[in-house]
């Protein structure tokens, strides 16, 4: 539905040349969300600009619904535009104008009649949840319901492709949550392809099928999400998993927390699970064999794509020697040990 | 005060008004296109043309030099060859909104510069043209801004007015001339002070009051 052939976006600031995008290539089939992940400067926005031409690419073709972008006029490309949806980080609702009037205004731009703005524009809101809201102005709204009148006023021209621009980077984590689901509701029941670009590991796992890592300009992976969840090839992308599985050490463990070992003291480990562990249920193997006991502090797991991946934070009990059998014991079953400290 | 003077400058007062407001209205006729065009030929928006925008820009900051006194006296030929006279009301708002107009135009060009660019790129991404963006996006959003900008010109033009009196505007500009300047009558000109203060507060309560309104910030 969407396909980026070979994109380069330089930028000229006087003399010099910036290389935002380098020879990027990704392809979004019917009715999928693809997101693209990437840290803040590493081209996501102007790739997302790139597939509706906010921003033209200086080499590359966009093709999306069958049309080559790069070779229609100013005025079908207004026409074809009005086809591919798109939503922002900071919402963009008009001030001027009040819900009703934001949603309809796609629709105005069409000359489409009054009559059946009226319908639609009602039919939308009650689909993205704000019946009661129609003359309520933007400033009186919360984020999350901004987002949803800029999702309603996208939907209005029937499109098929929506582009999500950060979307849900302005929001708190439970709002986060429900646009996600309002998102993955659309690309569902109204079959409409989805390309997000966002730095949140979270936004991916939760609602994308495919995902695509960018950094400097490049993609330097991509894959289904249970792919790259599993088996993350580039530090960038086990680094973005491992921030959707971060753990904090309790603050009261963090003030008995010592680096060295001693007489009183616990060794505290970080086990960190991939898509190489070995899928045994370690924790009770090592008791067996080690006479250690485990006492998980807090935890993280995720399943995806048929493997177990997270992290782990234990305190051990057991002798000095059993316990550094213990670390080699999961060292071997391809699980990473980290010791902490000791409490 | 006699009845006659009353009736004089219940007079003047008329003609400052109406020197004010239809001098302010042709300044907007001339300013507000203008205005738009500097804006959308800025570098990084929608219809951006260098040249372009450095002309208008410069013809702008040229009108906006030249002190008004000047520009009602070198326009005499101008003005003549329009409304057929160099005195009186009518002649008086040529070069009043000749000499608003490119005031109003910039005044105009900072507004739109204050509406949020991502309201222009999600109306782009909607496939909105150019003539749409700017009467459905700029305009609209701009509006409590532009407001204010006329009730400034507006304020700037009484000012005017009464400055054009002492070459023969009308208005209470020229009793205010006549009877303060030359005659030294004080209740004159002090009457005449106080009318046009009591006009300018009017024009500020009603901007205000009018901006507010369509604000939906």
């Amino acid at each position: 539905m969407i396909e980026l052939r070979n994109i380069t976006k330089k930028f000229y600031q006087k003399t010099k040349a910036i290389t935002a995008l380098s020879d990027v290539s990704l392809t979004v089939p019917e009715g999928k969300i693809f997101g693209v992940i990437g840290a803040s400067g590493a081209g996501k926005s102007t790739l997302i600009r790139c597939v509706n031409l906010l921003e033209k690419p200086t080499s590359g073709e966009v093709i999306v619904d069958g049309q080559n972008l790069m070779e229609l006029s100013s005025k079908e490309l207004a026409k074809a535009r009005r086809h591919i949806g798109m939503i922002f980080q900071h919402f963009n609702l008009l001030s001027s104008r009040t819900v009703f009037e934001n949603v309809a205004f796609s629709l105005e731009l069409d000359h489409t009649p009054k009559a059946e703005i009226q319908q639609r524009v009602s039919d939308l809101l009650s689909l993205v949840g704000l019946d009661e809201k129609h003359h309520d102005y933007p400033v009186n709204l919360s984020g999350g319901q901004k987002q949803r009148v800029a999702i309603a006023r996208t939907l209005a021209s029937n499109p098929k492709v929506l582009l999500c621009d950060e979307a849900t980077s302005a929001l708190d984590p439970a709002t986060t949550k429900s646009i996600l689901a309002l998102l993955k509701d659309i690309n569902k029941r109204l079959n409409i392809t989805i390309l997000l670009i966002t730095h949140e590991m979270d936004v991916v796992k939760d609602i994308c099928d495919e995902v695509a890592v960018i950094s400097e300009g490049q993609l330097i992976e991509q894959g289904a999400v249970s792919e790259i969840f599993s088996h993350p090839k580039t530090a960038l992308a086990k680094e973005f998993i491992a921030s959707s599985l971060n753990l904090e050490i309790p603050v009261d463990y963090k003030e008995r927390l010592v680096a060295e070992p001693a007489t009183d003291k616990r060794p505290l480990l970080k086990l960190e699970f991939t898509g190489q562990s070995v899928d045994d249920p370690v924790l009770s193997e090592v008791a067996r064999l080690f006479q250690i006991d485990s006492n998980v502090i807090s935890a993280r797991m995720d399943y995806a794509g048929g493997v177990k991946f997270g992290v782990m934070l234990i305190e051990v009990f057991g002798t000095q020697e059993n316990s550094l059998q213990a670390i080699e014991f999961y060292k071997n079953k391809n699980i990473k040990v980290e010791v902490l400290g000791y409490v | 005060m006699s009845d006659s003077m009353i009736l004089l400058l219940a007079k003047g007062a008329w003609e400052t008004i109406v020197m004010t407001f239809v001098s302010g209205f042709f300044g907007f006729l001339i300013g507000l296109p203008t205005g738009v065009l500097l804006y959308l030929t800025r570098k990084g928006q929608v219809l951006e043309h260098r040249t372009f925008n450095n002309v208008i820009s410069v013809v702008v900051n040229i009108f906006r030099s030249i002190p008004f006194i000047i520009l009602i006296v070198w326009m005499i030929p101008f003005t003549r060859a329009l409304v057929g006279t160099s005195i009186g009301v009518e002649a008086a708002i040529v070069p009043l909104s000749i000499g608003a107009a490119p005031f109003i135009a910039r005044l105009i060009e900072n507004s739109l510069i204050e509406v949020p660019g991502g309201l222009v790129e999600a109306a782009r991404a909607m496939g909105a043209t150019p003539f749409q963006i700017v009467y459905k996006v700029l305009l609209p959003e701009a509006l409590p801004s532009i407001i204010n900008s006329a009730s400034v010109t507006l304020i700037t033009l009484v000012g005017y007015s009464a400055m054009g009196g002492a070459v023969g505007a009308g208005g209470l500009g020229q009793i205010g001339y006549q009877y303060g300047y030359v005659g030294y009558d004080v209740l004159v000109m002090n009457t005449v002070l106080i009318l046009l203060i009591a006009l300018v507060f009017i024009i500020q309560f009603l901007g205000d009051f009018i901006a507010k309104r369509v604000d939906h910030r």
